[in-house]
Formats: C-alpha cells, sequence, structure tokens
C-alpha cells in the first residue's frame, strides 16, 4: 500500500522531469544573448548576420547599462544566466575572477582569428594565462578638432596637436576667435567620459593610471599631473566652456558638434554620428597625444562577448565567438557597417578604402590600452569615485597635487579590497 | 456596513458640517477659485503627458516642445507596445504578480485578521505587533538576505517570488485591515450562527465573508496598486527581459543611446502604466480612501 | 461559549500568516545581520570578518555624504508636504462639489507608480524637451531652459517637486479624517465667541487634528528617509555623487559595486536609525498626549 503510494506520487514526478527536459531540448536552438543599451544596435547588426546563415538563432535583449551587470551576476547566481553575453569589457576582470565565465583557451589559442585579435582585448579577456572572451563591437577613443576654426585661427587644419602642450597652445589661438568660441572641451563631471579621452593623454605621456591590487602603482609618472595642470590653466583662461564643469555626459558629443569647440577628446561611435546628422560638418580625426611627439594612446572601450557558465546552449555559444573573430563577421558584419574590425589585419579592408577617418580610429584600436584592473566601477565609474573627485579637484579647485594624492590613497584602498 | 467604509471617512461624500468653516460668500468665490487652480495645477503633468503620447515621435522630440500636438497619432504606443519582449508580455506579467500577491495577502490577511478579531490566543499583543513590526523595517535592507534566499530556492525571475516580496511589503496592513473589518461586525450574529450548531470554518465562510467583503475589496486594491507600482524589488528580482514588470520596462524605455531618449514613447508608458491604477481608484474609490484612513487614524 | 473562544483554533488560523513573517521576514532579518559581517561579493565568495563592514561604514564619506543628504532631504520634504497638506485638507473639508473633486484629483497621483511619476517629471524638466522649462521660460520666471539634473540643489528641488505633486493628497485624507472627528460643538461654541476663521484654525482645527499631524509626518519621513526610486530615475545620483540617498547608496555598493556584505551593514545601520527616529517621535507623541 505505502509503496504504490510512493510510486503514484513518484511516477507523475518523473514525467513531468522528462517533459521539462525534452521541451528544454526542444528550445535549444534559440540561444538567449543579452547586450548593454548602448551597445545594441551594432550588436544587433552582428546577430542577424549570425542568424541569416546559422540554424541555430540568437535572440537579443537590450539591458539597460546601468542595469547589465546587476542582472548578469544575479543571474548567474540565480542559475538563469543567458547564452550569450556583450557587456561593458572593463568589468571583464571581476567576472573572470568570480568564475562566471567559460573557459575558452582551448578553442581561441588555436584559433589563427585570434592571433591579429586587438591586443587589448586579448589582455582584458585574460585572467592566469586563461580566455575568457574576445572583443565583439569595439569603440576606441580619438582626438577630433574643427578644421573651420583652424583655418579662422590662422592653423594649418591639417596638422593636429602633437602634444598636451600643444593642444593648450592652438585652443589658447582659438579662444581669441571670439567670446563664443572655445579653445577645448571635456565633460566634468562625467567619470566614464574622462577615462575614455583624458586618461590616454596621461598613458601617452607614460603613466600608470589605475592600481591592479593594493601594492600596485597608481596615478604614477610625471604625465598625470602634467595633463591635470594644463586643463587646469586652459580652465582658468576660459578656454574651455563654463558648463563643462557640470556636464555628466549629456554634451560629451553635442558639445563639439554644435561647432564653436576647437579641439576634443571622442570616440570612434561619433564617425556614424557625424555621417548621419552632420554630413557637412568638417573636422579631423588624429590620436590622442602625450607629453612628447610621437607618444599617443587610446583607450579601448565597447563590449567584449563572453559565455557564463552553466548555460545548456554552450556548444552553440562557442561556436558563435569563434564566428566573431571570422572574415565574414569582421567584414560583413562590423567594416560594412562603418564599425571598427577587431582584428588588426582585416584593418585595411574595401569598405574603409579611402576614408581617412575611419583607419585613422582603427589605428587608434591598435595603439590602444585598456585598464585591466578590478572594482571598476567603485574606482572609475561611480559618480563619487576617486577618479572624478581628482579631476574636478585639480581641474576646478585648482588644487593639482592635493587632488593626486588623495586620489591615488583611495584608489589603492578600492583595489586592496 | 463595518466601520471601514462609514461615510464619514469617504472622500466622495465627505462629510463635514460647512460651519466648521464657515465664512461669507466671497469667501466661498475665493475657496472655489483656488479649487480650480489646485485641479489645473494637479492635472496638469498627467493631462501634458497624455497629449505628449499623441504627438507623431518627431514633433514629440521637437526642440523647443509645444503645449498641445498639431497632428495626432498612436506611433508612440506602437513603439512601446513593440519594445523588447512586447508591451503586452510586461503588462501580463505585472497583472499576474498583483494577482498573485492579493491572492497570497488575503489568504494570510483573512485568517488571521479573524484570529486576531474573535480569538482567545496567548501572546495575540506580541503576535500582532509582531506582523505589524515588519512594517517599520525598510524593505529595501531585505532585498539582498530575500534574494540569496530566493537565489537558492530558484525563486528569483519567477511571478511566485516577486509577488513573494510585495506580500511581505503588503501583509501587515493587510491584517490591520482585516483584524478591523473582523472587530466591526456584531458578535450577536456570530452568537447565533453557533446556536445553529455552525462550525468555526462555517462561521467564518457563510457569516463572516459577506460582511468583510468591503475590507477584502480594500486589501486587494492596494495590493494591486503597490504590487503593479513596486520598482526596486522588481529590479532586482527579475533579471530577464521576459520577466520584467511594466515599470521596469519604463526605465528600459528611458535610457536612451548617447542621452537621445524616445520622449514620445516614454511619455506613451507612463501613461500605459497609470492608467490601471487611475482606473482601479476611480471605480473604487471610496475602498481606497476608507482604507487608507482606517489604517491611518486608529 | 463562542466556538471561537477554542485558543488553538485561533492559533491554527494566524499561523500562516506568523509562519510566512518567520520565514520571509525574520529569517532575513536575521541573514541580513549575519551577512553584514561577511566580506560577501555579489559574484560569490567572501568570509567572516566580524565588524570590519561597520568600522568601514564609519570611515565612508561616501556613505556619510548620502546619509546626510537623505536627512537634509527628509528635512525639507517633510514640512512641506504637511503644510500643503494641511491646508489643502482646510481648503477642501467642506463638502460642495467643487471641493471634493479638488479632493480626488489631489489624491489622484498618490495611487500613481513612483516609477512612472519620475519619469513624467523628468520629462517635464529636461532641458530641451521640457514643457515645464518652457512654461517657465513663458511666465518669465527663467531666461532660457534650464538643466536641472547637474546640481544637487537644483536636482533635489526637482525630484521635491515632483515627489510633492505625487503625494500631497496622501497627507490631505490622513488630516482631513482628523479634522471630520472635530465635533461640531466644540467648532460652534467658539463661532459663538466671535473667534475669526484662523484663530478657530489655530486653537481648535490644529490642536486637534495633532494625531493624524504626526501620523502624517512619521509616515512621510520614514518614507523619505527610504527615497530610492525618484532619484534613481531622476539624477542618478549625479552630480559627483551628491544626490544618492542612503538606500540608493545600499543599493550601489550591494548591486553595483558587487559588496553585499559592506552593503548589508549599510542596511543594518540605516535600519536602527530609521528605528530609533520612529521609536523617539511616538514616544514624543505618547508624552504630549498624556500631557
Amino acid at each position: 500500500m505505502r509503496r504504490s503510494k510512493t510510486l503514484a506520487v513518484a511516477l507523475p514526478l518523473v514525467a513531468a522531469g522528462l517533459t521539462a527536459m525534452m521541451t528544454t531540448t526542444a528550445f535549444a536552438q534559440n540561444l538567449s544573448m543579452w547586450v548593454r543599451e548602448s551597445a545594441a544596435d551594432p550588436g544587433q547588426l552582428m546577430v542577424d548576420l549570425w542568424n541569416q546563415t546559422h540554424e541555430a538563432q540568437i535572440e537579443l535583449t537590450a539591458i539597460p547599462d546601468n542595469q547589465l551587470v546587476t542582472k548578469l551576476a544575479t543571474s548567474v547566481r540565480a542559475g538563469d544566466a543567458p547564452d550569450l553575453i556583450s557587456f561593458d569589457l572593463i568589468y571583464m576582470p571581476d567576472f573572470m575572477r568570480a568564475g562566471f565565465l567559460a573557459d575558452l583557451t582551448d578553442q581561441l589559442s588555436s584559433d589563427p582569428n585570434y592571433e591579429t585579435h586587438v591586443e587589448a582585448y586579448k589582455d582584458i579577456a585574460t585572467y592566469e594565462d586563461r580566455i575568457y572572451g574576445v572583443g565583439f563591437t569595439p569603440d576606441v577613443s580619438i582626438l577630433v578638432w574643427n578644421k573651420e576654426l583652424f583655418r579662422e585661427a590662422g592653423l594649418d587644419p591639417d596638422v593636429p596637436p602633437k602634444t598636451i602642450y600643444e593642444i593648450h597652445e592652438m585652443a589658447t589661438q582659438i579662444g581669441a576667435l571670439g567670446d563664443d568660441t572655445y579653445g577645448f572641451y571635456f565633460a566634468g563631471s562625467c567619470p566614464g567620459c574622462n577615462i575614455f579621452v583624458t586618461s590616454p593623454l596621461m598613458v601617452a605621456g607614460g603613466a600608470h593610471i589605475l592600481p591592479r591590487n593594493g601594492e600596485d602603482a597608481a596615478l604614477e609618472g610625471e604625465a598625470v599631473r602634467v595633463v591635470l595642470d594644463e586643463y587646469r590653466m586652459m580652465w582658468e583662461e576660459g578656454l574651455i566652456p563654463e558648463s563643462a564643469e557640470v556636464d555628466a555626459g549629456e554634451n560629451f558629443v553635442s558639445a563639439f558638434t554644435a561647432g564653436n569647440i576647437g579641439i576634443a577628446g571622442s570616440g570612434g561611435f561619433l564617425l556614424s554620428l557625424m555621417e548621419r546628422q552632420f554630413p557637412e560638418f568638417d573636422y579631423g580625426v588624429g590620436l590622442l597625444p602625450g607629453l612628447e611627439e610621437g607618444q599617443v594612446s587610446a583607450f579601448v572601450g565597447g563590449d567584449v562577448v563572453a559565455i557564463p557558465t552553466g548555460g545548456a546552449n554552450e556548444e552553440v555559444a562557442r561556436e558563435f565567438v569563434t564566428w566573431v573573430l571570422s572574415d565574414e563577421a569582421q567584414l560583413e558584419g562590423l567594416a560594412k557597417n562603418a564599425i571598427l574590425t577587431t582584428r588588426t589585419d582585416l584593418a585595411d579592408n574595401e569598405y574603409f578604402a579611402g576614408n581617412e577617418k575611419v583607419q585613422k580610429t582603427a589605428e587608434a584600436l591598435a595603439v590602444g590600452y585598456v585598464p585591466w584592473v578590478f572594482h571598476f566601477a567603485d574606482m572609475v565609474n561611480s559618480d563619487s569615485s576617486p577618479w572624478i573627485n581628482m579631476l574636478q579637484q585639480a581641474i576646478f579647485d585648482g588644487d593639482v597635487d592635493g587632488a593626486i594624492e588623495e586620489a591615488r590613497a583611495r584608489m589603492l584602498q578600492i583595489a586592496s579590497e | 456596513m463595518t466601520e471601514i467604509a462609514s461615510p464619514a471617512t469617504n472622500i466622495a461624500t465627505g462629510a463635514t458640517d460647512a460651519r466648521v468653516v464657515g465664512g461669507s460668500r466671497s469667501v466661498g468665490y475665493l475657496v472655489g477659485a483656488l479649487c480650480l487652480a489646485i485641479i489645473a495645477l494637479m492635472l496638469a503633468p498627467l493631462v501634458l503627458s497624455f497629449l505628449a503620447s499623441l504627438k507623431p515621435p518627431a514633433e514629440a522630440a521637437a526642440v523647443p516642445p509645444q503645449y498641445l500636438p498639431r497632428s495626432l497619432s498612436l506611433a508612440n504606443y506602437q513603439t512601446v507596445a513593440n519594445y523588447q519582449a512586447g508591451l503586452w508580455t510586461y503588462v501580463a506579467n505585472s497583472l499576474v504578480v498583483a494577482t498573485l500577491t492579493i491572492l497570497f495577502c488575503l489568504a494570510l490577511a483573512v485568517p488571521a485578521g479573524y484570529a486576531l478579531a474573535r480569538y482567545a490566543i496567548p501572546f495575540k499583543e506580541v503576535f500582532f505587533l509582531l506582523i505589524l513590526a515588519s512594517m517599520m523595517i525598510p524593505y529595501q535592507a531585505m532585498l539582498t538576505p530575500l534574494y540569496l534566499m530566493f537565489s537558492t530556492l530558484k525563486l528569483t525571475n519567477t511571478h511566485v517570488g516577486l509577488a513573494i516580496v510585495h506580500t511581505i511589503l503588503q501583509l501587515p496592513f493587510s491584517v490591520y485591515l482585516m483584524r478591523n473589518s473582523f472587530e466591526g461586525i456584531p458578535r450577536e450574529l456570530e452568537e447565533a450562527a453557533v446556536m445553529d450548531g455552525c462550525s468555526s470554518l462555517q462561521i467564518l465562510r457563510r457569516v463572516f465573508l459577506p460582511l468583510v467583503l468591503p475590507g477584502m475589496v480594500t486589501v486587494s486594491l492596494f495590493a494591486f496598486i503597490m504590487s503593479w507600482n513596486e520598482f526596486i524589488a522588481a529590479l532586482i528580482f527579475m533579471s530577464r527581459e521576459t520577466s520584467f514588470t511594466v515599470p521596469v520596462m519604463l526605465t528600459g524605455v528611458s535610457t536612451g543611446i548617447f542621452g537621445v531618449v524616445d520622449w514620445g514613447a516614454l511619455q506613451a508608458g507612463v501613461i500605459v502604466s497609470v492608467v490601471p491604477c487611475i482606473g482601479v481608484y476611480l471605480l473604487l474609490q471610496r475602498y481606497y480612501v476608507s482604507g487608507l484612513l482606517s489604517g491611518a487614524v486608529k | 461559549m463562542l466556538a471561537t473562544n477554542n485558543k488553538y483554533v485561533g492559533l491554527l488560523y494566524l499561523s500562516p500568516a506568523l509562519l510566512f513573517v518567520a520565514v520571509f521576514v525574520l529569517y532575513p532579518l536575521v541573514q541580513l545581520v549575519m551577512i553584514s559581517m561577511t566580506s560577501e561579493s555579489l559574484l560569490g565568495g567572501g568570509e567572516f570578518v566580524w565588524f570590519d563592514n561597520y568600522l568601514l561604514a564609519f570611515s565612508d564619506r561616501s556613505f556619510w555624504t548620502s546619509f546626510w543628504f537623505t536627512v537634509r532631504y527628509t528635512l525639507i520634504i517633510t514640512p512641506i508636504l504637511m503644510v500643503l497638506g494641511f491646508l489643502l485638507a482646510l481648503l477642501t473639508m467642506q463638502n460642495r462639489a467643487l471641493n471634493q473633486i479638488a479632493r480626488g484629483v489631489v489624491f489622484l497621483p498618490v495611487v500613481i507608480g513612483l516609477a512612472s511619476s519620475s519619469l513624467l517629471w523628468v520629462w517635464l524638466f529636461d532641458q530641451q524637451v521640457g514643457l515645464l522649462n518652457k512654461a517657465l521660460v513663458d511666465v518669465g520666471a527663467i531666461e532660457q531652459p534650464m538643466v536641472w539634473f547637474n546640481r544637487a540643489h537644483l536636482g533635489m528641488t526637482a525630484v521635491i517637486v515632483s515627489v510633492v505633486w505625487k503625494v500631497v493628497g496622501f497627507g490631505m485624507i490622513i488630516m482631513l479624517s482628523g479634522m471630520q472627528s472635530i465635533s461640531h460643538e466644540i467648532v460652534e461654541a467658539s463661532m459663538i465667541d466671535g473667534a475669526t476663521y484662523w484663530q478657530r484654525v489655530r486653537r481648535i482645527i490644529l490642536p486637534l487634528s495633532a494625531r493624524a499631524i504626526l501620523l502624517a509626518t512619521l509616515i512621510s519621513a520614514i518614507g523619505s528617509m527610504l527615497a530610492f526610486d525618484q532619484f534613481y530615475l531622476m539624477t542618478g545620483g549625479a552630480p559627483r555623487g551628491q544626490t544618492f540617498t542612503s538606500v540608493y547608496w545600499i543599493y550601489q555598493n550591494s548591486f553595483v559595486y558587487f559588496k553585499l556584505g559592506y552593503g548589508s551593514a549599510l542596511s543594518v545601520i540605516l535600519m536602527v536609525v530609521i528605528m530609533a527616529g520612529a521609536a523617539l517621535q511616538i514616544a514624543l507623541q505618547r508624552r504630549g498626549e498624556s500631557a
């Protein structure tokens, strides 16, 4: 009697379990993928291309930028993560260390396409000699200048500033054009914008910005002080519009496109935006310089693609990662849509031929750096981070040395956590 | 009818003698003018949002903006309807979670209210305070342990899980309301039922339930509005786009690319999220306000 | 003897609710305190660290900035809500149709979600497409549309305007109920004494609805101390992290910086502060009543 009762309970359970398993396999053809909202457009282009040529279809979901990493962390903990994720590369170290991502070393180290993969992506996606992801939709910081204003100020519109000092000099000449014209612009309350366009000036000058652990160097090198000091002087001399102090990123792009700014740091995304909205705008694209001529750098940004552990469709997800580096994906998915390729050997392709600006941006990608640190959000991206506090204290309050020292102490404290 | 729905606490028939305020005819006009001004001021944001949602997308994004639409269009509603997994998925999620929250609240609060109002239980006051005390705990603080607990129980990303969180928020008030409802019923009715040989459960079902129905409507109404609107728990517990509720979807609509927000669609989303609450409020106004007051004044 | 006098039956009816509270409130509460003494990360891992998180909290400038910001926000918005709520209650006390409509309309935003109302006001305040900016320019209050969310005090002002619009009806209704429970005899007696309207308000209505006012104050003060949605959606903490509220900072630490242990310690601190504040207020109220 008792046994039959147990059986009566157990049988439907087993049946239900089997059905559940069967339905899972039936749906296995559809892969889920998350992408942060601001990288959703290029991500969709890539996924569309994949879906056209593959049986296994990928469903892309855009998640608001400020929620993506939280959702990713919580979903992995809850065992409910998507099959693929495309996220801000800067979070790679945190996720790799936590063991949230599948190890892709075996398939990538034997892949010839991986050899020419942009160095910065290789670097950020490697932890203790294991590889956990590849660059997906790239972005990189560049220097832009308004050729029209250069001409008016008597400067050669084809020669950009080659050092931070030259930026200051040229900005002075452009600022002299009139009350409504400014030599330089940066978004003074935007931590992310400045790690993107201001930190490369320091790095190009030989500085080391963010500490990897509590014993590492932080804000080390003369260039940190010099860059902050030049910014401070430009601010005090009125070469930067006053609205810059409170710009939390709203005008990071639109300040330059308004046409009254001589020189600014920007990103590769500006190129397609200009083409769409201001096709007549006459501007130049160059690399962010350092202290001496010939020193250049860039911040490599954009998204990496990785596979959260424990997904049901890992095999297909792995195929997708390999495919991202293939000629097809790089040329027809990225280059054709005026997006940079993440393989250096394909930077010179038919779609980019004759487009000087895109080629310059590709160059920046090849020389660019990306800081490999834990707690990037805490150290840099948050609105009260030591990074943004340092910039504001040094540039707007005028205390350069104190600002560096204070920020260094806090960065080291965060890094040692 | 119980004290909960007494007319003195009814927003529609608020019964205060004019003499309390008094005043001459000219004061009356002044009061009337002030009332009109306040009505206009309070309604303006919603009306403007509604009008903006009906503008064609380009007009809604126009700088500088215009108060009134020059032409009408449902394009913004179409955008919202097709947002990611589709508006109806999110509305359905919100409705399911709200319905479950209502059921949980009623299932727990009706018997608890009955027991607290009618039974001599040891430590009754302690138990009652215990249930009420959770109202004093900032629930945002509880989200971390709840989250960890739910991820072990596989309750994250489920309607039941979020409904449980919403029930945690709403239970104290629900129990309080139900206790008051049961207390408002005359004892004689119960005694008569006992004479007829009814069991405790039968009394609850046949005698009390019809009488505490207004209280139950109030509990449901509050649970619905809270659950439909709740944001931070939904944000943390629901991480799949197919499991988002309406408020979480709204924040998705509000983050554009490089600051380019689709304002028209955002306002359409606001209107969609607001209409059910306003509808329910207007329909069941008396229950809402009376419930609020019975919870407040005692 | 009523059937309902059987205490075990009563306990049986009460048990589901008690069980629910034990599992989903008390147990997580104990967990919260335990996690607050670990270095648990949202990404997993962590160890027991005793009171390190609490010690860290006391020297964490950002936490205290957010805490005092929240206190300032509470101290500013609560009186506004109470005074406006009281005046609105006075205004709409009479039972004429227009007053009733006004009462209903003022209460309307209370049922709307804070997320929806915040996003509605983000739009109204927007520099480029915001109609509130346009209206302010049209009436000559400002010269040109302004950015509201890049200065801490302006951001707070904008949030306060939106929240007042949303919840002022709540205080109004509670105070209205207090006023409506005042007996007519008292009022009539004072009218015979020849007291003017404002004298009556000050001497009779205000003291006799004191209890309702205190209750409304308590509820809105706790609500303001726990503010999150409106700041998350309207200011995002900007500029320079000056508009983080306590709960926002806890959320930021727990779910953005992944520091669950630290975030839990901050939660415990906040909880203790709020409960102490509420207890103080209730104690003062009791003393006021018994005096």
